[in-house]
């Protein structure tokens, strides 16, 4: 009787939690009912860089977290969270799936951590109160909501907008009230957080595509016998496709209704000058000769 | 056998007398222990428990009321208050009443109301004939106002306590109604026991004399202003908008008022400093203790005991209610919010009661039991001021008790009055 | 050693003084820092990165800090229904096992702090750009006073001298 327990910071219900719940069924299932997955959600057991600490120390078993609490821990993992590093989900899909992905995956056995698997955390664009952005001129001046990160307060700036990091809470009314035109996310978030209703122009630029990984905890793994460790593998690379379909109709769902409010969403613009914009983001940031040759490797993957 | 560990080591620390803090991370140390995980999972649950932007703002609404206390912003509130209402019959007391309305506009502390309304208004009172009893019984109850109107930093340890996922605007907003309700109860109490003994009214002093004083008294509300309406709109954050509040209060009462010196001013911070520190530290070990309720699916187990006991809303809510007031009696405020926070609400929401009503049934709930014995610390200062002893004070304290429980019942059951003015701004 | 308590009491508030100090300068540059926050995003229109985390920082020193005085001057927030029924024999008894658990829990502030600190040494703290250890600082520090200030409380009630207790503020003289 082994009962594997796994943090989530989203709600019940959410294609990640879902998702985990489906690789406990497939667990225990093909172990005859002798490993189960309980899933706290809703940050029951901390936030995300507290759980990666507690999966560390084996407090908790299994982890789903995103890659950004990582970038400081595990320098490799900060390619993904490169401004237009992945041109489409596909290319993100084709470049985990490949031995890049499994790759950084085990870079993660340096840190305690056992990395099992990516999920979808779905593509960031921007959206605004202001006006259609449909090339990067139009983003000149404009007050942009960011997460608390070097890179993507680099970004907006790099763009011509103004980054300003605060609580994401402050969002909804602050764009509101207009202390700023707007942030940034993917469909689920900007329909869930209501943010449409304020900020009513959508430019799906995708400048971020960063996946999520699930994580095992050393101590955990290393109590497991080497075939239960097989099966605790394979359940997560079989949750994987679950999630992207999981994923996809979630998404889908939130386009639909985000739609139905009227927001104007602009969908093909050209990316080049966007990518262009990044080539300073990526000296400051792409430093060391290890993220270099990923970024290139990544590019590659057609 | 782990709950029993918990809650039992919990239990016989509280007993002999060990600080809150120290029960709550104790307990949650000698548990983690005998579940075999690593203890380091305490004080990182600890450390994370101080380090939250949100937390900001109970310093500083701690800090901006001990500076606006003695800087003389209660005093002008208390004039004002005395011109405007003390023609009504129980003059004074009702004056103290509306007093504590106008200054818990700018304190979320109740303690703080207590000491200084009660401080001004106690003496005064006993001057111009009112039994002492009177004067401290409102003084005490009346102070439970100032937990309700925004600000309150008890309701952002509530929204704290729930994961930080309820809105600090809604909550204060919410917290307006009830806490107009409880002043307008306890007015009509405070006019029946007036009339009962005879108590006189203050004259009128005239419409010139209610301006002069309300213009004196406007930097104090101009306070209100700023710091609800810049957490409403959102164009400030709680923390941002309590920070300017400490700002707004030294610049009025250093440059404006003249009326702090500077060892005054050392002796506010350092008094805000031991305040804050004390509660933000139960919220830290709080953190770890609500961890482990989490991680044994604490409030997972609770809901399906009631589930048990009784599908109707209405009876849970009195059971939540009743074991509340019966702990409030016990125990201070905020180490209450941050233990019963995690357990309660979860129960709540199973029976559909909205979050942000059932902080304020919370709030309320816990004001009363600062106000009640054995454990009541507004009851104590509000006795100190007044120099007289807590039995005394009691024994006709009833009345307005009444009061109190009244509005508690009002606001349990119709939601109405905490969520309706919330939703107009939605 | 009752000249020896008198002494390390004497030493015991210097260091209080100075915590108590401390802590308050934080409370004042947490204030300055959000108040320059706001400022940087309605005037300036470029709102500074490093407040936000820097205040959270601060503020973890002074509450550690002002809770370790909380400790000396006994003034932390308890149950003391129990301790009004018990003669002064059982109470001071009680003070002390209080004290005790103070010191075990103070200790392990210490011990697991410095185990936080040295699993964070190599991460970065997001836009300030320091070692991902210096969070844990206070927390250690912390339980170093807290643990020195419950000393002094047992011994000082060991020779008979006064302790503030939690729910008093009275320190009394030395
Ligand atoms: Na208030
Ligand atoms: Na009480």
């Amino acid at each position: 009787e082994i009962t594997l327990r796994s943090s989530d910071t989203h709600p019940e219900g959410y294609p990640t939690v879902a998702a985990v719940e489906h690789m406990g069924e497939l667990l225990q299932e093909r172990s005859d009912g002798r490993i189960c997955v309980e899933v706290f959600a809703s940050a029951q057991l901390g936030e995300e860089k507290d759980t990666i600490e507690q999966t560390q120390l084996g407090v908790i078993d299994l982890n789903r977290v995103s890659l950004g609490p990582f970038n400081n821990i595990i320098e490799e993992t900060k390619v993904f969270s490169l401004p237009y590093i992945f041109r489409s989900t596909d290319h993100m899909h084709d470049v985990v799936d490949s031995d890049i992905g499994q790759d950084i995956l085990d870079e993660f056995q340096n840190h305690n951590l056992v990395g099992l698997a990516y999920f979808d955390g779905g593509s960031r664009s921007f959206y605004n109160s202001q006006k259609p952005i449909k090339s990067i001129e139009d983003v000149e001046g404009l007050k942009f909501r960011v997460m608390q990160s070097d890179v993507f307060v680099d970004m907006v700036d790099a763009l011509g907008g103004n980054a300003t990091p605060m609580p994401y809470g402050e969002v909804y009314s602050s764009i509101q009230t207009g202390v700023i035109d707007g942030a940034e996310n993917n469909w689920p978030s900007y329909e869930s957080s209501g943010h449409y209703e304020v900020a009513g122009y959508y430019t799906l630029d995708q400048h971020l595509i960063v996946p999520e990984v699930l994580v095992m905890s050393k101590s955990s793994w290393d109590n497991l016998s080497e075939d239960d460790q097989a099966l605790v593998q394979q359940a997560a690379r079989d949750s994987m496709p679950v999630m992207r379909e999981l994923w996809a109709e979630r998404e889908a769902a939130s386009e639909a209704q985000v739609l139905a409010a009227g927001v104007e969403v602009i969908r093909d613009i050209d990316k080049t000058p966007f990518i262009e914009a990044m080539v300073p983001v990526y000296e400051r940031h792409v430093t060391s000769d290890k993220l270099k040759d990923l970024v290139t490797r990544i590019q590659a993957v057609e | 056998m782990e709950l029993f560990v918990l809650f039992g080591t919990f239990t016989v620390l509280l007993f002999i007398g060990t600080p809150v803090a120290f029960c709550l991370g104790v307990s949650s140390f000698a548990t983690i222990i005998y579940l075999g995980l690593p203890p380091v999972v305490v004080f990182q649950r600890l450390n994370s428990g101080i380090s939250v932007f949100a937390l900001m703002a109970i310093p500083f609404f701690i800090y901006a009321g001990e500076l606006m206390v003695r800087g003389d912003i209660a005093r002008r509130l208390v004039a004002l208050a005395g011109a405007g209402v003390g023609h009504l019959r129980g003059g004074l007391g009702q004056v103290n009443i509306t007093a504590s309305v106008l200054f818990g506009g700018i304190s979320g502390s109740a303690a703080a109301d207590a000491s200084a309304i009660g401080g001004l208004m106690v003496p005064q009172m006993e001057k111009r004939g009112y039994d002492k009893d009177y004067a401290v019984n409102i003084t005490v109850v009346s102070s439970i106002i100032a937990l309700m109107l925004p600000p309150s930093h008890n309701l952002i340890i509530y929204s704290i306590s729930a994961g930080g996922r309820i809105s600090i605007a809604d909550l204060f907003t919410a917290g307006i109604l009830p806490g107009l309700i409880l002043a307008l109860s306890l007015m009509v109490v405070a006019w029946w026991v007036a009339k009962q003994r005879g108590y006189d009214t203050e004259p009128f002093p005239g419409w010139r004399a209610v301006g002069n004083l309300f213009l004196s008294a406007t930097p104090g509300l101009i306070l209100v202003g700023i710091i609800f309406g810049g957490v409403r709109s959102g164009v400030f954050t709680a923390s941002e908008s309590s920070c300017i509040a400490v700002v707004y209060a030294i610049l009025i009462t250093i440059f404006v008022y003249r009326s702090l010196p500077y060892a005054e001013f050392v002796a506010a911070t350092m008094s805000a400093v031991r305040t804050a520190s004390m509660v933000l530290l139960v919220i830290g070990s709080a953190a770890a203790f609500g961890w482990l309720l989490a991680y044994l699916r604490v409030p997972a187990q609770l809901v399906e005991i009631m589930k048990g006991v009784s599908e109707n809303p209405i009876i849970i809510l009195l059971m939540l209610n009743l074991i509340l007031l019966f702990l409030g009696t016990f125990m201070d405020m905020s180490p209450l919010i941050v233990i019963t926070t995690p357990i309660f609400l979860p129960v709540a929401t199973a029976y559909g009661v909205d979050p942000v009503h059932f902080g304020i049934i919370l709030i309320l709930n816990l004001g009363i039991g600062l106000c009640t014995p054995p454990v009541g610390a507004v009851l104590f200062v509000g006795c100190a001021v007044g120099k007289l002893p807590v039995a005394t004070a009691i024994r006709t304290i009833w009345p307005f008790y009444g009061a109190a429980v009244a509005t508690l019942m009002l606001v349990t059951y119709i939601p109405a009055l905490s969520l309706w003015l919330p939703s107009l701004f939605h | 050693m009752l000249v020896f308590v008198r002494r390390l009491s004497s030493v015991m508030r210097l260091l209080s003084h100075a915590a108590l100090w401390i802590a308050a300068v934080g409370l004042v540059l947490m204030t300055a820092f959000i108040a320059w926050q706001v400022w940087g995003r309605f005037v300036l229109n470029d709102t500074p990165t490093w407040t936000e985390t820097s205040s959270v920082l601060l503020m973890g020193f002074f509450i550690l800090m002002g809770a370790a005085v909380g400790i000396r001057e006994g003034n932390h927030l308890s149950f003391d229904v129990v301790l009004y029924l018990v003669g002064p024999k059982t109470k001071a008894v009680m003070h002390s096992l209080s004290d005790l658990i103070v010191i075990t829990f103070a200790i392990g502030m210490i011990i697991y702090g410095v185990t936080l600190a040295s699993n964070a040494w190599n991460t970065t703290i997001p836009n300030l750009g320091v070692t991902g250890a210096t969070a844990f600082v206070a927390l250690v520090l912390g339980g170093i006073l807290m643990t020195l200030f419950s000393i002094e409380r047992l011994l000082r009630r060991f020779v008979g001298l006064h302790t503030a207790r939690f729910g008093e503020t009275d320190m009394g003289k030395d």
